[in-house]
């Protein structure tokens, strides 16, 4: 009762709180060339925050090129005709004569597919199964590698920046986008200026190969050398059936080295058009300055000749459930995704609510699944909100001596919940209370800031950092529920679970310590049947069979016999407790 | 039609700025910057005594209606009593977790998460931590829940089964990824296997952990003479210290002051460990004695490191390793200077199998380098700019510059060297290409190098056609079998 009228005084102090939360004053202005620019002066460090998105990500992509929106992203550091390199006119002579060997060496790697689709080449990345032309060929190529470093300034895009007190400067990649960025003292900023406008405008690919080989790198790091990193590639690929986000960001494995310099050319004269870039400025600025700048500098680049295509394929509906069982290096979890719409979309702020009555440690998954049933030691639930399609996605990981059955069925039944009774009005005013906080620490810094102005500008309108709050705070009960009832459908699911790969450093039960990789799923499936049985008579007629088997059975064997009677007997003496 | 429309308009909003492509100069370094002067915040003008025992930095920021205090605590897993290892952990985990004298773990959580306000706390190797961000108007509800946090807790039992479980699971993953493999044996072979940062928990050591033991850590080192305190936000500082003296007055039992932090370390004998670990991608760390953050020497060996690893793609290790041959993703060096000890000097990247022997005789040749040659002028001049002009970012906010300062006070770096920050720039700007020649061949020397491996041994060995490099002959030609430990009692597995 009391804690009641408590919780409604807080609701009415809260709406005061919002009504005061600031909007975040950004100035928007279009450059002549099409770029738009987004400014934010804030004077309480001496820094700028700068930062470009291109509305370009691998959804742009088509197999064949898949990586290559990522590939530019490194390419960008490369420098221009006056940085990186001692002789441009030299640098632009190897370049060419680098695609005249590439060429050649293109048509033995198509040789070298065809060779490996016979069955004559076993691993196209084994070095010592190149065919004799082609690496005569990478010799070649080497040479004019060496002959370009003669005349390179290696790193000299960066090396500036370093010299003028730049820092934090990186890009990343994404399905949707692709930005970069950087903080330079607050004096600096005509330096920015130059230096964006420069590479912007006249780009120099080179080392354009090397750079291939550090993607691919980069790709062993992420995806194939981590536990679970190429069982989520799959799965991602599979929730996806149409949509272009179905590949990875960094690419397949077989495009990353097949990427050529003239594709690389065409892509950056389509989509890194000005028309097709938004530029965001947080700091210690004059907004008549930083714009007089930005013509000068950015308002040189040429406007692009074409507009960006749109992406037009749309991700089919799913007929029916999609499923994956895996296993791999990790302990076993569960991992649930439904498809939800894109961004800008009413319902999707209905479904961030829902995601958070889930989550956290207070959140009903955690709640119902960790503290509650026990199935799971840790749960998560969230809203991925995407440009041209969303997903909703739940998941866990298993407690010792559970089945993913089991976790899975606790998840699906945390979301009938909120499919049949309306979430308690205080239950969703303490989510709503989390998001109106979160409006205030959004402001923490320059940088948070123009990160979240680049990332909602990529997703297609950057007001969204004036307007989710208020349309978050909009949702009601019955939103959730209705979204809960229209998305999150067994028709359009996608249920992944992954179990311990058998074998290697699986010792999870030491009693299972010694037996073959062979024995161990049967036992973990003997376990698994053992959880579910409750009857002790059952169960003591099954240890009597056992012990007369037992006295047949060979050595090897006999471990296998042996765990299976101990697990029994514990499964007995476990219920006659009870 | 439209775009002609368009160019007009910003034409006109922007004329009286308007300077024609013409004026851009092609390089850079013709650009001429206004000046900008910073002086660092004192510490002093920020600090308070508390009566009730902690130095406290209160640091006010009227911004946006948020606070956040956080405290430091001294005490560390280097307290953990033998045989009850990841004791602190636990007991770090669960003070913010496991509920207070008159609350139920879960009606704490309930009520934090309706005031959107985040409790949390946590003990490392040498640290403890209690923190608290709320919104301002719940000040005294939130000060009134930390205290019972921090002097009542209640460890609740079924809170402590349940992280048991957790960390139980987490340890079975201990060789699930060789990048967790790689950063655990770096410390055995830096600091030995008695070390501190070594006494890993293992099943044994969590299930021999009761209620009783977390009390009892807790009793023990929890007491607001172990506390400095950091707060920043919305208030008033002569408000916020009142409400300090009243959140640390009367504790309610006494505590100790922990004993120093060991410095017992042993590095390990020179050679190419190799741990086998079936991945694609070999894991490579290059690793050497290292260096204390008060050596006179530190701000030589900050820029020397800068120059060789550590200033990401200005640096020497990532243009070779990177730019130049394509073998990483990621490559550099790390040289951060220990607050209690030396701490290693190490270089890593990640190459595929075939190419590790090469990629490591890179990084060997340039560490040798440095040491043999003095560096350009270009490059120190860049470097010591870059430390010079990113100093501001130090201070870029209350909560950082609240941070630092607190930070110095629990290290002891205030009452040693009270103008370390006033200081900074003029003696990083002392530093000669002389100097960074002297501590290169004082710190790297080649001959004690310890090179960790993680990955596929079989692969890595065989080395790459182009490249005839062989693994064993670096490092003294002194190959080890690094075994895998059973990730439950942390014993070297037999091979």
């Amino acid at each position: 009762m009391n804690s009641k009228l408590f919780s409604l005084c807080l609701v009415l102090a809260l709406f005061t709180l919002s009504a005061r939360a600031q909007q975040v004053p950004v100035i928007e202005k279009t450059l002549s060339n099409g770029m738009r620019l987004l400014l934010l002066p804030r004077h309480d460090e001496p820094t700028v925050a700068g930062g470009w998105v291109v509305h370009v990500g691998s959804a742009n992509e088509r197999p064949g090129i898949t990586g290559i929106a990522h590939l530019f992203e490194h390419m960008m550091f490369k420098g221009t005709p006056t940085l990186g390199t001692k002789d441009f006119k030299k640098d632009v002579e190897i370049i060419n004569e680098q695609e005249r060997v590439r060429d050649l060496m293109r048509k033995e790697e198509a040789n070298m597919r065809t060779l490996w689709r016979r069955g004559q080449i076993a691993d196209l990345q084994n070095p010592d199964t190149w065919t004799a032309r082609y690496k005569e060929l990478q010799a070649q190529f080497k040479k004019l590698v060496d002959a370009q470093r003669e005349i390179l300034v290696k790193n000299e895009f960066d090396r500036i920046y370093t010299a003028n007190g730049g820092s934090m400067m990186n890009a990343y990649t994404s399905h949707d986008v692709t930005v970069y960025f950087i903080t330079v003292p607050a004096n600096k900023l005509e330096l920015w200026m130059w230096m964006e406008s420069e590479r912007l405008l006249r780009p120099v690919f080179r080392e354009f190969y090397a750079e291939r080989d550090v993607v691919f790198e980069e790709r062993r790091m992420r995806t194939e050398s981590t536990p679970t990193g190429r069982i989520e590639e799959t799965f991602w690929a599979m929730f996806w059936e149409s949509h272009p986000y179905s590949w990875p960001v960094v690419g397949w494995p077989s495009d990353i080295p097949a990427i050529t310099k003239k594709q690389a050319d065409e892509f950056y004269a389509l989509y890194y058009a000005p028309q097709n870039l938004t530029t965001v400025l947080v700091g210690d600025f004059k907004v008549e300055e930083a714009t007089a700048l930005a013509e000068k500098y950015l308002g040189r680049i040429p406007r692009g000749k074409e507009e960006a295509p749109d992406v037009v394929t749309l991700e089919i509906k799913q007929p029916a459930e999609k499923r994956l069982d895996g296993d791999a290096d990790t302990n076993p979890q569960v991992d649930i995704m439904w498809h939800t719409p894109a961004f800008g979309h009413p319902d999707t702020y209905a479904l961030s609510v829902l995601a958070q009555i889930l989550s956290t440690r207070t959140g009903r998954l955690y709640k119902g699944l960790v503290l509650s049933s026990k199935v799971a030691t840790q749960a998560y639930a969230q809203q991925h909100t995407m440009r041209w399609a969303s997903l909703f996605n739940v998941g866990g990981e298993l407690t010792d001596g559970k089945l993913p059955v089991e976790l899975e069925a606790g998840l699906l039944a945390e979301i009938e919940k909120v499919k049949t009774v309306d979430v308690p009005a205080e239950e969703l005013q303490k989510v709503k209370n989390n998001f109106a906080a979160g409006e205030y620490r959004k402001l923490a810094n320059n940088h948070a800031i123009m990160q979240a102005l680049l990332r909602y500008d990529g997703l297609g309108r950057w007001q969204e950092i004036n307007e989710a709050g208020p349309k978050l705070q909009a949702v009601t009960a019955a939103d959730v529920r209705r979204v809960a009832n229209t998305y999150l459908t067994k028709e359009n699911r996608n249920v992944a679970t992954i179990v311990r790969k058998a074998g290697k450093s699986a010792s999870d039960d030491p009693d299972l310590a010694g037996l073959s990789p062979q024995q161990l799923p049967a036992v973990r499936q003997f376990l698994g049947r053992l959880k579910e049985q409750k009857s002790v008579e059952q169960l003591k007629t099954q240890l009597k069979q056992m012990e007369e088997q037992s006295g047949r059975a060979d050595a090897k064997n006999q471990q296998f016999l042996n765990i299976l009677k101990k697990k029994t007997a514990e499964r007995i003496a476990e219920l006659e407790r009870k | 039609m439209n775009q002609t429309q368009i160019t007009s308009l910003i034409a006109c909003s922007v004329a009286a700025f308007c300077a024609r492509a013409a004026d851009i100069p092609n390089r850079p370094e013709m650009l001429k910057y206004p000046a900008l002067n910073f002086s660092p915040p004192d510490a002093k003008q920020f600090r308070v005594a508390l009566k009730a025992g902690p130095v406290a930095y209160v640091v006010p920021d009227r911004e946006l209606p948020l606070v956040n205090i956080s405290i430091l605590v001294r005490t560390g897993d280097y307290l953990d009593p033998a045989g009850k290892e990841g004791l602190a952990g636990m007991t770090g985990y669960l003070l913010a977790r496991g509920g207070s004298a008159s609350k139920r773990a879960e009606d704490l959580e309930e009520r934090l998460a309706f005031l959107a306000a985040s409790l949390n706390s946590a003990v490392s190797d040498t640290q403890g931590s209690v923190s608290l961000n709320l919104l301002s108007k719940d000040l005294d509800e939130g000060f009134a829940m930390l205290r019972e946090v921090l002097t009542a807790p209640r460890f609740q039992d079924d809170k402590l089964a349940l992280r048991k479980q957790q960390s139980l699971q987490a340890m079975k993953q201990r060789n699930d990824d060789a990048a967790d493999i790689e950063q655990r044996e770096r410390r055995f072979l830096a600091y030995g296997d008695g070390f501190y940062f070594n006494r890993h928990s293992t099943q044994a050591s969590l299930d021999s952990i009761t209620r009783a033991d977390l009390e009892a850590f807790h009793k023990r080192w929890f007491h607001p003479k172990n506390f400095v305190v950091a707060v920043n936000g919305d208030f008033d500082a002569s408000a916020m210290t009142a409400r300090l003296e009243k959140l640390f007055a009367a504790w309610p039992f006494t505590g100790e002051v922990p004993p120093p932090i060991p410095t017992d370390r042993k590095f390990a004998a020179p050679g190419v460990y190799v741990v086998d670990k079936e991945v694609n991608q070999g894991r490579v760390t290059l690793m050497l004695p290292g260096i204390q953050r008060d050596d006179p020497d530190y701000q030589a060996a900050q820029v020397m490191n800068d120059i060789l690893g550590g200033g990401g793609f200005t640096s020497r290790i990532m243009n070779r390793v990177r730019s130049d041959e394509g073998l990483a993703y990621s490559a550099g060096s790390g040289f951060p200077g220990g607050v209690y000890h030396p701490m290693s000097f190490l270089a890593a990247f990640q190459s595929k199998s075939r190419t590790v022997a090469y990629a490591t005789s890179i990084v060997l040749e340039e560490i040798k380098k440095i040491a043999a040659e003095t560096v350009t002028d270009e490059e120190l001049t860049t470097t010591k700019n870059q430390f010079i002009e990113t100093f501001p970012r130090t201070f870029m906010t209350k909560g950082a510059t609240a941070g630092a300062f607190a930070s110095d006070e629990f290290t002891g770096r205030f009452a040693k060297d009270p103008d370390y920050w006033k200081n900074y720039r003029t003696k990083i700007d002392a530093v000669t290409k002389a100097d960074v020649q002297r501590v290169a061949k004082k710190f790297l020397t080649a001959d004690k190098m310890v090179i960790l491996v993680v990955g596929t041994k079989e692969e890595i060995l065989k080395g790459h056609p182009d490249h005839p490099v062989k693994l064993e002959s670096l490092a003294g030609g002194r190959l080890v079998d690094q075994p895998l430990r059973d990730p439950l009692t942390m014993k070297p597995a037999a091979k």
